[in-house]
Order: structure tokens, then C-alpha cells, then sequence
């Protein structure tokens, strides 16, 4: 049985403006010790994903719709606060973003990283801090045992982060849910920390899903990959499948955008316009608009259905361009699409 | 050994007669003085954010500079900018010193040297129209032009960085990341400037937003003739766009050439240590590879170390004489230079 099993999962927004489909039918499992990464643009719903399945979607306006999510034998979406409060912190924990924020400036770096152990377990004040002090030693904090006093302004941006994963690790969780964790820190730091984030992982057997928009993350630490686009799910499989042999569209687009892969001195590949507005329904598939394949037909009615090519390797099967055609060369214009058919008609 | 360094340094690198190049950095330091402590009256220190750059720009190329968050690279750029005036040093841009104009004169003068900024979201004023931000800029150049003649201007620079005109009378708030960027860098162009310094004008937006907005960029300063000074942190990026790229540490520049040269091979360790933090997007090469990874966080620029400023986090060695000898930007190959100390530089 895996350890996470996310069925369907639906959330929206309902906000004055309309329904605003956020995460719309996205299904993963993970396996203990097993790293996921979900890989899309602002907008795609990776983190409202990750942010439903810990119930942290503040209801109203946010809303789970649908699906289900299987942590362990039991339904997280469904689950009391009470029994939630026992997994939140403890089997599962999160990294967010921007360790600038997600620390707490009044509070001692040892006061918020015993928090949860005094929360889950029976240990007294001088056991936690000596815990945090191993914790933080195990990220590679220097003088541990004096900075643990400290408050997080006297901490660089990476040190934050460290304190981040060691404040998530301290419980030793099944699951750990990490939010873009390198997106505010340097390449050099960068690197520094997705190899603690590996290491830990090793030590304690960690499952981890990582959200990134990075493509070269996920490369290096990701046994499987979810491309998400729209508030739906692309494509997913290991992280071979995906990047070998990707079968979207938009997987192959995103991957042809990265700018280390591009030949100096060529213009680079683009993919025109912009994502899309999940405010609106979307007929069809959510990447039409901006295919690079030759249009065969109008998207209508239902989505593509998601299709197994082979050994769980699955993409949304878009039967409206053809996939089959070299990409179309988009390099001529830069121009946004709606831009360009506004200027033809003047 | 310096004596004969000094000479190819000066030689290859500072121009004889800065009139003749068209930016022209000399020896620019930018410091900040913290003061001194109330009581005990000692000073706080200074951080030497800029310490020491010597670079010349030509005419028409892009040069990127790149470096870790508090390597000086955003001060330089404010400092060029003269937003920011040097502690020391001279800045020319086509012949004119820059450095000594009056904080009037560079009002005027700034006309011809324009900045793109990081955050769209921060650098456009949200209670103004897109023909109001664009007709302000515009008319710092051309006093006199009004009515249609200025929406006529407008719907041009639109057009240039590939919006439609008929959203000039929206807000900001209007637009996503991309296309407010699109209208910032519209901004820049409106005084029609010979000077474009773009600050990470990509890392807020989204990876299929910034191949369009780099697109963009390059292809104006080869349409429009301009000279552009890139900023960023990705070296992946810089490669791309740049025609020549700096390489900045702490306040000064370790390595400077062709980007294809620095790219491909990388002279200074700190260099090759960037290069390889960058994440290859291919699973295999990913997990065989080996890296050079840093030790530790960037050190703060209130107390660089002495000597060779990279010693702290070298991944190769701590040898003592590191901290001793000053490097001086060397030119070790044709029109590729790299701060010469011998660790740094080993099996380069």
C-alpha cells in the first residue's frame, strides 16, 4: 500500500468574480522514502495541491471538492481537526517558500523548533532543545548549540532555510512537503540545501513531495514527476519517462524553453502566449491556446483523459493537434497571440 | 610577480583615453559608512559593496553580470546609474564623466542611460495609466509633444516590445508579470536611451514568460543599437544573452570575457563552482556528475576577508598565502581576464 494516495482531488475558489478551479482532478501515490516532484508555472495548482492535502486551503473562499487522499489508510480530506492536529506537524510537515516570512521574528529559533516536539511528544524543555541542537547540527548550522538561542534575523537566508528543514525534520515525519524550498536562495545555496534535503531524506526514510518550477531540481533529486498546467494533471511517470520521453505537449515546450539546453546565439524557443485564466471553464485541453502543434481540430466539451502509455507512465491524451508533427517553429515572433490578432485587424 | 601583472592589467584593461570607449568604469568603489556607535564611539564599519571595478563597455554589446545576492552586482548597477554616487573612482559614458555632473546635471543626463528593474509588480505605479507612465518618460526627451501626436509615441513603444495598443489606458493591475515587464522595459525605451541597465529583469517571472521577455531584450538592443548591462544571478541566462560576462564577488570582478569563453571554460574556481551549481535538467547526467560545492553562505561585505576575498570558501584549499596576496584582474588568455591568485586558478 502506498504511503499517500491522492485520487481526483478537486479545490476551487469561490470568490465574487466566479469559481476559480485551482487544483481540478490531480491523482498521485508516493511510496515511503519515494520523492515526487510536481513541476508547472504560477498558476498551476502544485501548491494548492500540497496546501489541500495538509488542509491548509483557508475555507471560505477555498473549497475541497472532490477526491480523495489516502495518508497512511485514512482520508486526510475528510479527517477531524482533532486527528489532523496529530499528523500535521508530526507524520507530515511543510517547507515553505520564503524563509524570510515562515519564521516567526519574536520568537527564539529553539523555542519554534521545540514547538512540535513538546506538541507530539512527552519530553521535557532541556530533552527538546538537545534534540534541536542535533537538528540543527544535522543541516550543518555551526555552533549549534549557542545559535539555537538566536532569532531568525541573525540567521543569512540560507540558514533560515536550513532551520526550516530542520524545524520539519525534528519529528521525524513519513512525509515531508517541501514548497518551492530553493526558489528564494542562491544557485550556489541552492544546491547546498537540495543536498541536505537529500541526505536527511536518506537518514530517515522520508517520503518528499517537492514543488518546483525548476526543471533541473527535479532532474537531480526526483524519482517521479507530475507536470501540472491549468489546475490539471499533463503528465506524470518516473523522472525517466517524463524527461525522455514526454508525450505532452507542454511537457516537451517546457523542456525546450530551459536556456541551458539552447544552442548561444539562436533565439530562444518561446512558448507563445500566456497560462491560462482557470476563473473561466476551460474546454478541452488547457493547453490548446498555446500548442506549438499543428491544430487538427476545436477543443470541445470534456478533457483529455489521462492514458497509461506504459508502466505507469501517463499523459492527457490531447486529441486536437498533432502531436505526432515536429513543433511547429514559434521562433519568428515573441509577440503575446491575442496581441498579434488584435494588431492583423487594425 | 604583481609588478608584471599590474602592467598586462592596466595595458589590456583600462583604456588610455576613456573618451574613446562608450562606458567606461575606473577603478569604482561605492562604500557605506555605518557611523559610529552612540556610546562607545567606535565605528560600526564600512560595507564595501563596490571595491575597486575597472571595465570598459563597447558600443552595442550586452555584458552580464552575475554573482550570488550581495556581491555588489545591484550596487554597481545604481552606482553606474549614478543613483548611488561612488565613494571613489570614475564612471564616463561616451567621454563624459558621470561621476562628477551636479545632481542636476545627471537629472538631465539620465535620459540616456535607463533602468529595468526586477519586480514589475514594484516598479510600475499602480494609479497610473499605461499612457500616462509611458507619456511621463517620453516627454523627458520631448518636452512638446501632446495629445495625439503622444498616443501615436505610445502605441509605437507598444508595439515595439509586442503589446497592443489599444490597452494603453489600463492599470497595472491589469496585466500579468509578462506583459507589465513588457511595459517596464517600454518605459526604459521611451527616452530613447543609448544605456539600458536591466536588474534581474527575468527572476520574477515564470520559465515560459522569461525565454519571451529575453527574447525581447535581445532583440531590441540589436534593432535599436542600445548597449545593455544584464544583471542576474543565472549564469544559464547570462550565457544566452550576453556578449561578454562578469563574473562578480564581493564587491569585485574575478573573471571577464567573451561568454562563450567564460562559459566553456571557466578560469576561476568561483566560476566553475556557479557553472556546476547549476541543476542540469536530464535525470542521468544529474545523478553521475560531480559538483563543486561551496562552503557556506556568500561572507557579508562589512568585513571582507583579506587577500584573495574567495579563501573562506574554497573548495580546494585554505593555504595561508590566500589571505595574504591581493589578486589583480589578470588577462591570462586573449581578452579573458580572471583574478590571478594561483589557488584559485589551479587545474584551470
Amino acid at each position: 500500500m502506498p504511503l499517500l494516495e491522492v485520487k481526483d482531488l478537486k479545490t476551487s475558489f469561490y470568490t465574487r468574480d466566479g469559481v476559480v478551479r485551482a487544483v481540478d482532478g490531480v491523482s498521485f501515490s508516493l511510496d515511503k522514502g519515494e520523492t515526487l516532484g510536481i513541476v508547472g508555472e504560477s498558476g498551476s495548482g502544485k501548491s494548492v495541491t500540497c496546501y489541500s492535502l495538509m488542509r491548509l486551503i483557508p475555507e471560505p473562499p477555498g473549497r475541497i471538492d472532490g477526491g480523495t487522499a489516502m495518508f497512511d489508510g485514512r482520508d486526510l480530506l475528510t479527517m477531524g481537526q482533532r486527528e489532523l492536529r496529530k499528523i500535521r506537524g508530526k507524520r507530515i510537515s511543510m517547507i515553505f517558500q520564503d524563509p524570510m516570512t515562515s519564521l516567526n521574528p519574536y520568537l527564539r529559533i529553539s523555542t519554534q523548533l521545540t514547538e512540535a516536539l513538546r506538541l507530539h511528544y512527552d519530553i521535557d524543555k532541556k530533552a527538546a532543545v538537545n534534540k534541536a541542537i542535533a537538528a540543527l547540527e544535522e543541516v550543518g548550522i555551526p555552533e549549534a548549540a549557542k545559535r539555537v538561542h538566536n532569532y531568525p534575523h541573525e540567521f543569512s537566508g540560507g540558514m533560515r532555510q536550513r532551520v526550516m528543514i530542520a524545524m520539519a525534520l525534528i519529528t521525524e515525519p513519513d512525509l515531508l512537503i517541501a514548497d518551492e524550498p530553493t526558489t528564494a536562495l542562491d544557485v550556489t545555496v541552492q544546491a547546498q540545501i537540495m543536498d541536505i534535503i537529500k541526505k536527511r531524506q536518506e537518514d530517515l526514510g522520508t517520503a518528499v513531495i517537492l514543488i518546483t518550477h525548476d526543471l533541473g531540481v527535479v532532474a537531480g533529486t526526483c524519482d517521479k514527476v507530475n507536470v501540472m498546467y491549468g489546475g490539471r494533471m499533463m503528465e506524470s511517470g518516473t523522472a525517466e519517462q517524463v524527461f525522455y520521453n514526454a508525450q505532452h505537449p507542454y511537457t516537451r515546450s517546457l523542456q525546450k524553453t530551459i536556456p541551458s539546453l539552447q544552442t548561444k546565439g539562436e533565439q530562444l524557443y518561446t512558448i507563445p502566449g500566456l497560462p491560462p485564466d482557470v476563473s473561466k471553464p476551460i474546454h478541452g485541453c488547457a493547453f490548446y491556446p498555446r500548442c506549438p502543434y499543428p491544430k487538427t481540430g476545436l477543443p470541445e466539451g470534456n478533457r483529455p483523459d489521462l492514458v497509461e502509455l506504459n508502466d505507469g507512465h501517463c499523459y492527457a491524451d490531447c486529441r486536437f493537434c498533432d502531436s505526432s508533427a515536429p513543433i511547429e517553429s514559434v521562433l519568428s515572433t515573441d509577440v503575446p497571440e491575442e496581441t498579434e490578432a488584435a494588431g492583423a485587424a487594425e | 610577480m604583481s609588478d608584471q601583472n599590474e602592467a598586462v592589467h592596466h595595458e589590456a584593461d583600462v583604456p588610455v583615453d576613456p573618451r574613446r570607449d562608450f562606458l567606461v568604469l575606473d577603478d569604482v568603489h561605492t562604500h557605506f559608512d555605518l557611523g559610529t556607535s552612540f556610546l562607545t564611539r567606535e565605528s560600526k564599519g564600512v560595507v564595501k559593496a563596490v571595491d575597486g571595478v575597472t571595465l570598459t563597455v563597447k558600443e552595442g554589446e550586452i555584458l552580464g553580470l552575475v554573482g550570488e545576492s550581495g556581491c555588489g552586482k545591484s550596487t554597481l548597477s545604481r552606482t553606474i546609474m549614478q543613483l548611488i554616487r561612488p565613494t571613489s573612482g570614475r564612471i564616463f559614458l561616451e567621454g563624459k564623466e558621470l561621476s562628477a555632473l551636479s545632481d542636476k546635471d545627471i537629472r538631465h543626463e539620465r535620459i540616456n542611460f535607463q533602468m529595468i528593474f526586477q519586480d514589475p509588480y514594484a516598479s510600475l505605479n499602480p494609479r497610473m495609466t499605461v499612457l500616462d507612465t509611458l507619456a511621463e518618460a517620453i516627454r523627458t526627451r520631448h518636452p512638446n509633444v501632446k495629445g495625439a501626436g503622444m498616443r501615436e509615441r505610445v502605441a509605437d513603444l507598444l508595439r515595439t516590445v509586442g503589446m497592443n495598443p489599444n490597452q494603453m489606458k489600463r492599470y497595472p493591475h491589469e496585466f500579468s508579470g509578462g506583459q507589465r515587464q513588457r511595459v517596464a522595459i517600454a518605459r526604459a525605451l521611451a527616452p530613447e536611451p543609448k544605456l539600458i541597465i536591466a536588474d534581474e529583469p527575468v527572476s520574477a517571472l515564470d520559465v515560459s514568460i522569461q525565454s519571451q521577455i529575453l527574447n525581447l531584450l535581445k532583440r531590441l538592443t540589436r534593432e535599436m543599437g542600445l548597449t545593455m548591462i544584464f544583471i542576474s544571478h543565472d549564469l544559464s541566462v547570462v550565457r544566452y544573452i550576453a556578449d561578454r560576462i562578469a563574473v562578480m564577488y564581493l564587491g569585485r570582478i574575478l573573471e571577464l570575457g567573451e561568454a562563450s569563453e567564460v562559459v566553456d571554460h571557466p578560469l576561476h574556481i568561483y566560476t566553475r563552482a556557479l557553472m556546476s551549481a547549476i541543476p542540469a535538467p536530464d535525470p542521468r547526467t544529474e545523478r553521475t556528475r560531480s559538483r563543486i560545492v561551496l562552503q557556506g553562505d556568500p561572507p557579508s561585505p562589512l568585513n571582507p576577508p583579506q587577500g584573495c576575498n574567495f579563501w573562506p570558501r574554497s573548495p580546494v584549499t585554505h593555504d595561508e598565502r590566500m589571505k595574504h596576496e591581493e589578486p589583480v584582474l589578470t588577462e591570462l588568455r586573449p581578452g579573458h581576464f580572471a583574478a590571478n591568485c594561483p589557488f584559485c586558478l589551479n587545474g584551470a
